[in-house]
């Protein structure tokens, strides 16, 4: 087995993605939504601070966090996800977690992704299986 | 008053054709460079055939990507880059993420052509604090050209 047991943290891991990463993630995705590549737009019309970070590239994020803590021991099997703040252009952001159930197969996992200040811009529940 | 009206069920419960996404070497590496994917198996075809693929491997969450293409691709756009056919004809206009559910299935490698079928999972009102809430869930089913299931998505979003 692999020494993972149910308590085990998820080591945090950092992402400060940039205006060109967000651009690319928009663009490889097909994703047109102004507000995270048209900054005037995203200020002056929908009254942001500044461009925000997608909540799928958060659950990106979210699900590269748990691969590198699995480094090839097991894959993601399921994730679930919700936003509960908006996340901007120059947050760093924060992903990590913790396994609060399993067995010798399959582990359930409670993630998150916060900002350095504490607040939790995305919160979800992912399963991973063990590669036996 | 119910905010649900019979043609807002009615648009929800539209029939949508299912969307097919060859898959390329490119729109994998775009993807995976994006999301700043350092494994090999996401470029280089010899290190996926290494690693036991046919050919470069998708990122995991790459499903999205097929996602939003089928329904964006050919859409007409709001002014703000959404795609038009996906706002209903609700007196709540104001749209919010909810939550996100995805499950995985066998993994999808270039060559690969992805189905995807779009459907209507959910539609329901709650009375919120500040008025009605309704909570739209479509479902995506993600199937290759062997018939196989590479992952199913459950999207709701939540008009106020």
């Amino acid at each position: 087995m692999t020494g993972i047991t149910v308590g085990s943290e998820i080591p945090v891991q950092r992402f400060e993605p940039s205006a060109m990463d967000l651009f690319m993630f928009s663009a490889s995705s097909w994703l047109l939504h102004r507000i995270h590549y048209d900054r005037p737009f995203t200020t002056d019309h929908d009254g942001h601070p500044e461009l925000l970070i997608h909540g799928p590239l958060q659950g990106v994020y979210l699900v590269q966090t748990i691969e590198g803590w699995l480094d090839g021991r097991g894959s993601v099997d399921a994730i679930s996800y919700r936003h509960l703040a908006p996340a901007y252009l120059g947050d760093r952001l924060e992903c990590g977690g913790e396994m609060i159930d399993g067995d010798d197969s399959i582990g359930e996992l409670e993630v998150f992704a916060r900002k350095t200040d504490g607040t939790v811009t995305t919160t979800g529940k992912a399963r991973v299986r063990w590669r036996t | 008053m119910p905010v649900i009206t019979a043609e807002a069920r009615a648009w929800a419960e539209r029939e949508f054709p299912d969307f097919d996404y060859p898959v390329t070497r490119i729109d994998i590496a775009r993807f995976a460079r994006a999301t700043r994917e350092t494994n090999p198996i996401h470029y280089d075809p010899a290190a996926a055939r290494q690693a036991g693929y046919e050919d470069v491997v998708a990122p995991t969450m790459f499903p999205y990507a097929i996602r939003m293409h089928a329904t964006t691709l050919g859409a007409d756009l709001t002014p703000d880059g959404s795609p038009s056919a996906d706002v209903p004809p609700l007196p709540t206009r104001r749209a919010m993420a909810g939550e996100t559910s995805i499950t995985f299935g066998v993994r999808i490698v270039a060559g690969d052509t992805v189905s995807v079928n779009k459907r209507l999972a959910d539609m329901y009102e709650k009375e919120g604090r500040s008025g009605a809430l309704v909570f739209v869930t479509m479902e995506f089913t993600f199937t290759n050209q062997r018939g196989e299931g590479v992952a199913r998505e459950q999207f709701t979003r939540i008009y106020r």
